[in-house]
């Protein structure tokens, strides 16, 4: 199951050399639960920012995120972290993949997190690289694999706790476009497998446009109805 | 995340940057290894001092003379003693009572003559024997020894070995010689009871012609060593008889137990004493001291309580030394050297553990992205912090071990040259022992040390925004 999302007048400002650099400004949104929602804009439009806190990887400092009914302003340190490990899988557009471990490592590293058995991480590892098709490349190391492998296997990676929401962050932006088509493709069809809330950061419109809702943002605001 | 899930990451981070490990680790073992060869090398030369400021016995040894206590001398070291006072059982087992007191050992002197060993002894040597003085001298301490200057004559090849001798042969219980100021210079102690064995004094040497280097030479050898005893027949002038025994040289020794060139068994010298004490006559014997003993060798508890012994003992009326005093001054400036030595090493571990911070503060800012996906995939900050602590700790850990080895094995190389030197000098070498406080504590303390080091860049690294960490990405 997914979970639903819900932004009320969400805003962020970050500290800069030359003053305060307000990202989102007052932005509501609502994702169903199990939906699909595409975020588009150009660069310091926020996107990036959103899905920070969507993940709990900072806390708002204004307004109200609700994530499956978790209220994520409440939640700070240890319980932000729970909240990542146990209800979000995200994939970054530079994969985010350790360099010093194996695919299969880097798999099993969020299952390290959650407490789980070597075998029990070990097997789920292999289980995921296999519905990834990455299977007899579960013992190299990412830089030998290609940008297209390397984003399958953060994705299966991202899969391990059975995320409720799959954050994506413009996950083709160093792909060829076949590999991209394959990443959109893959996370379509997880979302689909596993019935997860999919929220993607894209700066392509066509990618976009194959979501079931469409956030455009500029400077921290929606400029569009969604799709 | 599990301890042992943070070991095998920083174990992974540890393998993937192995040349900048391996110069950390360097750095604290070359720290460790001065650290441990220092303080090893301190200790040892501490105890070889103390060792020689005893003789070879325990610091905590007092000697008790067969002799009233001078006044004037109490509070010396080695003070001057009175008039001679019997030393018997009871004044023994009294000292042994007090509660200060480990144990007491007995020493027994006893005039002899001594004839080293040369072509078996004849009855024609024996026949020429120099009379022994009809008044035996009274040494400082008490104990009796006489001085009988012979002309030297040519007997072993390249030796000159002098001829029969007056002196004195001092007896212990061997079984327990280890608690006194004995040193072995050369060969071994006689076995413990024995009437057959002997062992020798440098002093022997010198009456051979021998040097402290040439010790060796005698051992083995043979003295035929003889308790006069005086025979008055009516209307006949003062026999000597001696009681002859041919012991073997065991071993050459340094000790401070009593005058005399012969250590031999207890049993021995209270059976040349006797023979000696009994004469046919009062007037016909020789004047030797009436004490059973001519000294008590009493170890206190510790060093601390030997003044207090000695007071004890002075109030019984007997005349004590003891270099508590000196002792006690040497241990203050080793104390010092030990300090200072300490703090050299000390110091170079406190560098070694800011090559560690500094490491580990470029593994962070390097694994800034490492840290940011560890913490978006659900890192708390004490999993991050556990992580990077780990790492420091098997740094310092493997560093001080190394390091903890090589300063044990540098020590022990430095012994060897310091004892082929000592040995070349004719001296008693240093014994290297296992100090396991210093080289456990080498490690421990690398080890903390280390993650003291490290505690600072892991709290850094687990107080870094993940999404600070994200946009390093």
């Amino acid at each position: 199951m997914g979970v639903a999302i819900t932004l009320r007048g969400l805003s962020h400002t970050y500290r800069t050399s030359d003053g305060p650099l307000t990202v989102l400004g007052g932005l509501d949104l609502d994702v169903t639960d199990g939906g699909y929602a595409a975020v588009t804009g150009p660069s310091g439009a926020g996107k990036t920012t959103l899905l920070s806190l969507l993940g709990g990887l900072e806390q708002p400092q204004k307004g109200k995120i609700e994530v499956g009914g978790l209220d994520l302003t409440e939640l700070s340190g240890d319980g932000l972290a729970a909240y990542r490990r146990a209800t979000v899988g995200f994939v970054f557009q530079h994969f985010g993949l350790l360099e010093t471990l194996t695919a299969a490592q880097n798999v099993e590293l969020a299952g390290t997190l959650n407490g789980a058995t070597p075998a029990e991480r070990r097997a789920r590892a292999l289980h995921l690289l296999d519905a990834v098709g990455l299977a007899d490349r579960a013992g190299h190391r990412p830089s030998r694999l290609s940008g297209g492998e390397r984003q399958r296997v953060a994705i299966a990676r991202a899969l391990v706790n059975q995320p409720k929401l799959l954050l994506a962050d413009e996950p083709t932006g160093n792909l060829d476009d076949d590999s991209a088509a394959m990443v959109i493709e893959l996370l379509e069809a997880v979302r689909h497998e596993h019935r997860c809330t999919l929220v993607l950061v894209t700066h392509h419109r066509d990618l976009a446009a194959r979501a079931e809702q469409h956030v455009a943002l500029d400077r921290g605001r929606p400029v569009a109805t969604p799709v | 995340m599990r301890w042992r899930d943070a070991a095998a990451m920083a174990a992974t981070s540890i393998r993937r940057r192995f040349g900048r490990s391996i110069l950390t680790v360097a750095a604290v073992a070359l720290a460790a290894t001065l650290l441990t060869a220092l303080v090893t090398i301190a200790g040892t030369a501490r105890t070889k001092v103390l060792s020689e400021l005893s003789k070879g016995g325990p610091l905590s040894g007092i000697t008790v003379a067969a002799a009233e206590v001078d006044p004037t001398q109490v509070d010396t070291d080695d003070p001057r003693p009175g008039p001679p006072k019997d030393l018997d059982d009871r004044v023994r087992n009294r000292i042994q009572a007090l509660p200060e007191v480990k144990t007491v050992l007995p020493i027994v002197a006893a005039v002899i003559n001594a004839v080293p060993a040369e072509p078996p002894a004849s009855a024609e040597i024996l026949g020429r024997l120099p009379p022994i003085p009809s008044t035996v001298a009274t040494t400082t301490t008490g104990a009796p020894s006489t001085t009988v200057s012979t002309a030297p004559r040519p007997t072993i090849p390249g030796v000159t070995t002098p001829g029969p001798f007056a002196e004195t042969m001092v007896g212990i219980e061997l079984e327990r010689a280890s608690l006194m100021p004995i040193t072995i210079l050369s060969g071994r102690l006689p076995v413990p009871h024995s009437l057959t064995e002997v062992a020798v004094t440098q002093g022997y040497l010198t009456r051979m012609g021998l040097t402290k280097k040439q010790a060796a030479a005698v051992v083995g050898t043979e003295v035929q060593l003889g308790a006069p005893r005086v025979f008055t027949d009516s209307g006949q002038p003062r026999r000597f008889r001696s009681r002859w025994q041919r012991l073997t040289i065991v071993g050459v020794v340094a000790q401070e137990t009593a005058p005399g060139q012969f250590l031999v068994s207890l049993e021995q010298a209270r059976a040349a004493r006797a023979w000696t004490a009994s004469g046919s006559e009062v007037e016909g014997r020789l004047q030797i001291p009436t004490s059973p003993y001519s000294g008590l060798f009493v170890i206190a508890q510790d060093l601390e309580r030997v003044n207090k012994v000695r007071n004890e003992i002075t109030q019984l009326g007997y005349s004590t030394s003891a270099p508590e005093n000196l002792v006690a001054s040497v241990q203050r400036y080793l104390r010092v050297v030990e300090i200072v030595l300490g703090a050299i090493g000390a110091i170079a571990l406190v560098i070694a553990s800011l090559g560690i911070a500094n490491a580990l503060l470029a593994a962070v800012r390097e694994r800034r992205r490492e840290i940011g996906v560890l913490k978006a995939i659900g890192a708390r900050d004490r999993d991050v912090q556990r992580v990077f602590l780990f790492e420091a700790g098997v740094l310092g850990l493997v560093g001080g071990t190394v390091g903890t080895a090589g300063g044990f094995a540098t020590a022990l190389g430095v012994s060897a040259v310091v004892n082929q030197y000592l040995t070349a000098q004719g001296l008693a070498g240093v014994r290297l022992g296992l100090p396991l406080t210093v080289l456990v504590s080498a490690v421990v303390g690398s080890t903390l040390l280390a993650l003291a080091a490290g505690a600072m860049p892991a709290r850094r690294a687990a107080r870094l925004p993940a999404r600070e960490a994200m946009e390093a990405a």
